[in-house]
Order: C-alpha cells, then sequence, then structure tokens
C-alpha cells in the first residue's frame, strides 16, 4: 500500500474515532488545570530566579585576518549553593558550550535561545556537560534539578 | 472528495505530524517561560492521548484518570525530556504504559466495546451539510466496524500516534513484535477493501 493510500486509511480511522468516540466535553479544560496546578506546586509559574553572572573574561582566537575575530569566553554563575562555570568557543558558523556543574548533582541544563530553540544536555557525575553545535546569538541557560526545586536561569549572554 | 471531508474535522482529526510540530513549540515556549505554553500543549495532545488510551478498553472515567496522571508525569518529569521535538511521543508513551497498567487491572475496562455501543446518532451539523454527508459517515463507520477488534484497537493507536514504538505495543496488545507491522498492513487493506466496498474510494 502506498504512503499515500496508508495516510488516507489512518485520516478515515481518526475521522471516525473523532466522531464516534469524541474527546468529552471540557477534558482539555480539566487537564490544563491540573498540569497548572503541578506546575504551580513544582514553583514553575514563579518569575523564574536568575542565577548571579560572578566573573566574565575571554580571549581571543582566529586572529587570521581572513576570519572574524570571535572570542573565547567563560563566564561564571551562581545560584544558592549552585556554581556553574561556563566557556563558549566558536565551532565553524556555530558555537560550543562547555560547562562545569559544582556540587554535581542530576540537573538538566538547557540553552534557550532567542530564536525560539533550545538545546539540552544533563551534567555528568563529575559535573561536566556540553552543548555543542548552537547558533549564534542572544542566549540563557536554563537549569532544571531534577528534584522538587524549580528550575532557574542564567541571564542573557551573546555567544 | 472524501479527504476533503475527512481533513476538515477537529484537532484530534489533524495529521499527527501537525500535533506533533505544535507540541514540541509548546514545550519550547513553556521552558522559555512562557507559562501558557503548557495549555497549548495540553490543548494539542489530550485529544491523541484520548484516543490512544481509550483504545485500551478504559471507561470513560479510567481513561481520564490515565490522562491525568500522564499530565502529572509530565510536569514532574519534563527535565528528563532532553530533545523537546520528542515531548508528543513522550506523553504518548507514558499514557500507554499506564492504560495498559490500569486495563490489566481489576474491572475498570468496559465489559464490550464501551464505543460500540454508543447511538450511532448523527452530530449536529448546519443545514447544508446533510443527509449525504451523514450517509456517508455512516459507511465510513461501518467499513471500521467490520474489521476484527484487533485491527481496529491497533488503527486507533497507530492513527493518533506518531510513529509507536512496535516493541511496547506488541506486549500491551499481546501480539509478537514481529506481528505488529504486518498486522497493521493486513488491517490497513482490510480497511481499503471495505472503504471499496462502501464506494468511499
Amino acid at each position: 500500500m502506498s504512503e499515500m493510500s496508508r495516510e488516507l486509511m489512518l485520516s478515515v480511522v481518526r475521522s471516525v474515532y473523532d466522531d464516534r468516540d469524541p474527546v468529552p466535553d471540557g477534558l482539555v479544560t480539566r487537564m490544563q488545570a491540573a498540569a497548572r496546578e503541578a506546575a504551580d506546586d513544582l514553583g514553575f509559574s514563579l518569575e523564574v530566579e536568575l542565577m548571579t553572572l560572578l566573573e566574565r573574561s575571554s580571549e581571543l582566537v582566529g586572529t587570521r585576518s581572513d576570519a572574524a575575530t570571535r572570542a573565547v569566553y567563560t563566564l561564571r554563575f551562581v545560584h544558592g549553593q549552585v556554581d556553574l562555570l561556563l566557556r563558549v568557543a566558536p565551532e565553524g558558523e556555530r558555537s560550543r558550550i562547555d560547562g562545569w556543574v559544582v556540587p554535581p548533582e542530576p540537573i538538566t541544563v538547557r540553552v534557550v535561545h532567542d530564536d525560539g530553540s533550545t538545546f539540552a544536555a544533563i551534567i555528568s557525575d563529575t559535573g561536566r556537560f556540553e552543548i555543542p553545535d548552537v547558533p549564534l546569538g542572544l542566549v540563557r541557560l536554563r537549569l532544571e534539578p531534577h528534584d522538587d526545586r524549580a528550575p532557574f536561569v542564567t541571564p542573557s549572554f551573546e555567544i | 472528495m472524501s479527504s476533503s471531508t475527512i481533513t476538515e474535522r477537529g484537532d484530534a482529526g489533524q495529521s499527527p505530524g501537525g500535533v506533533w510540530a505544535q507540541s514540541a513549540d509548546a514545550f519550547d515556549r513553556w521552558i522559555a517561560g512562557d507559562p501558557s505554553a503548557l495549555d497549548d500543549l495540553v490543548r494539542a495532545m489530550t485529544p491523541v492521548l484520548w484516543h490512544v488510551v481509550r483504545a485500551y478498553r478504559l471507561d470513560a472515567d479510567a481513561a481520564e484518570d490515565v490522562i491525568q496522571s500522564t499530565w502529572l508525569a509530565f510536569v514532574r518529569s519534563s527535565a528528563t525530556i532532553l530533545d523537546t521535538a520528542a515531548v508528543g511521543g513522550w506523553l504518548t508513551m507514558t499514557a500507554r504504559r499506564e492504560a495498559w497498567r490500569v486495563s490489566k487491572g481489576a474491572g475498570r475496562t468496559t465489559p464490550t466495546d464501551e464505543e460500540e455501543l454508543a447511538p450511532h446518532l448523527p452530530r449536529q451539523r448546519s443545514a447544508e451539510t446533510d443527509v449525504v454527508e451523514a450517509d456517508r459517515r455512516d459507511r465510513l463507520w461501518g467499513a471500521v466496524d467490520g474489521l476484527p477488534e484487533r485491527c481496529r484497537r491497533l488503527l486507533r493507536v497507530v492513527a493518533f500516534e506518531n510513529r509507536p514504538d512496535y516493541a511496547s505495543l506488541a506486549s500491551e496488545l499481546g501480539m509478537p513484535i514481529g506481528s505488529i507491522g504486518p498486522t497493521r498492513g493486513r488491517c490497513l487493506a482490510k480497511l481499503r477493501v471495505a472503504l471499496i466496498e462502501a464506494g468511499e474510494l
């Protein structure tokens, strides 16, 4: 059976079940309320807490005359007991972020890019993480602890 | 003609690809700090979860409980979903596992398919969509009804999911893993024949 024919059959199945066993009235609203309440309980809905920038330094690389000169940055942020060290390096037309979280604990780190895309990694047992291949632009890092603490974010910075 | 009518449906009738893309976008926006994006994600995926969970023969209350626990699990576990494009698959997988677990347990499944008891009454339609449309819908229903039960359940999951994982489907629907693909193919072929016989293809 061709892909198109298969997709047509499946769309018939969808339309039949949509007619015959439709989503109950109010189900979506009830689920939105339940999800929102769970998110509120975990502090997702509060103003997200900002990490503090402690240090920033840069060194110039790529001094070849035909290449745009781009810097390697190191940034250090803190929030409560969490210390976050970042190294942002050029990688072709994009950037690569290497990070180190002290003390190491299960945390998901996401790059939230100004263009709407996100990139994620989980920090390793030693507290390291790497997020390669991030497009240039303005980004924030969002740290999501795997326990019940609410996420927190860095201020925006340019990569 | 048939495809134009079929696509004029509510959210759940959309092809899964569109729903999946909306879900990934909503998840990205939620991560970026827009609390209302969670509402959008729930609005996009709840109809899909409903149809997938109902394929496990749960009654309406049990199905709603499964869907709610899926959303609670999502909020609690969102940090572990690294690839935001995979959020739709994560949600349907979680809902299917929970539906399967509940359906194996005591008596919350319908004794006979509840859907089969639902009266085949035409939905309220505006005046200009009419008897022809109602007849047509009856023929589509009849074609799906004529399929064996395992076909109906499998096709309902496959139709609303985006590339479901065959290994888990196989254990949940009580079929050997290797048979899911061929069974799906046979079920689709049977449906095709039924639609041709009904004059809908």
